[in-house]
């Protein structure tokens, strides 16, 4: 059996390594398409504009009818909340109070869509 | 003396099974497409596009702090205005460089039905006909009408004359 020269092995060792190494680098191009999933299904979930629309709608309802209110119109912003948005959906708008020498309405809000819980007491 | 040229026998074999991991992995990987799509970063997009034009179409015109000034959307729902509404949302869901958004919507109205203590809805826009099958995403604004549409389809001509709150859905989609 001859004498068998095993030196180029390294070089095929160190062509090995560049290899994966181009492997992984072209695996962290292909995962930068990816970036921001967790943030979109972040913003996605959170209703950040359902509750800007209740609150909106509040200030209208208060704008529109104010103290003691109309009782309708606010079983419309409840019984639609709970059919089309799955949000349980409570407010209720009380006298006005004396609040830093203005008189405001204290509006308490609730809202609940089974992950997300949003309590606020504003005076408008 | 210890011989170490085992070591380069160990070093190949490590190597062969590197490669026939990677080998496995790239194999299973292929299976399973994972697309831009997936990553609900349109549809993220889409939805906050719909609803800033929502808020810019429910803003009022005038300047003027009067009660009875108001806005495109509440004229257009008060009127079953679909054309203006239409084009309007589309005109503002597009104001952007470059040419035309392939941009499909629908729009309906939910109102409650005391009477009956029921949900309702009817059309405000469905000239874009989705087949179900579209990735869409859903956008709402709350309304405050001081009185019942006009021109309504005869299904909800029955809708109670008062002041009420209707929610306004737009389904947005693209192709």
């Amino acid at each position: 059996m001859a004498y068998m020269n095993e030196d180029g092995q390294w070089i095929v060792l160190m062509g090995l390594l560049v290899a994966v190494g181009l492997f992984f680098l072209a695996l962290i191009i292909n995962q930068s398409a990816l970036v921001g999933q967790t943030t979109a299904e972040g913003v996605l979930e959170f209703p950040k504009n359902d509750i800007q629309d209740l609150r909106t709608a509040v200030f209208d309802y208060v704008d529109q009818f104010p103290y003691p209110g109309d009782p309708r119109v606010q079983e419309d912003i409840i019984a639609i909340s709970l059919e089309r948005k799955n949000s349980l959906v409570d407010f209720s708008v009380g006298p006005k109070v004396q609040v830093s020498g203005r008189d405001l309405y204290p509006i308490t809000i609730h809202y609940y869509n089974g992950v997300t819980k949003y309590d606020e007491t504003v005076y408008y | 003396m210890v011989n170490d040229r085992g070591q380069l026998y160990t070093m190949e074999g490590v190597a062969a099974g590197i490669i026939m991991l990677l080998t496995a992995y790239i194999v299973i990987s292929t299976t399973s497409i994972y697309t831009p799509g997936d990553t609900h970063i349109p549809d993220m997009q889409l939805e906050q596009l719909g609803s800033d034009v929502l808020a810019m179409m429910d803003t009022p015109n005038s300047k003027e702090d009067d009660e009875s000034q108001e806005s495109d959307l509440v004229t257009y729902i008060l009127a079953t205005d679909k054309t203006s509404f239409r084009a309007m949302f589309r005109d503002y869901c597009n104001m952007r460089a470059g040419s035309g958004d392939d941009l499909k919507m629908n729009a309906y109205v939910y109102f409650h039905d005391r009477d009956t203590g029921t949900v309702r809805s009817y059309v405000l826009d469905e000239e874009d006909h989705a087949t179900g099958r579209e990735n869409a995403v859903r956008v709402t604004r709350w309304v405050q009408l001081p009185e019942r549409p006009d021109n309504l389809p005869m299904a909800v001509t029955d809708i109670d004359n008062r002041p009420q709150a209707v929610l306004l859905e737009v389904l947005l989609w693209r192709t």
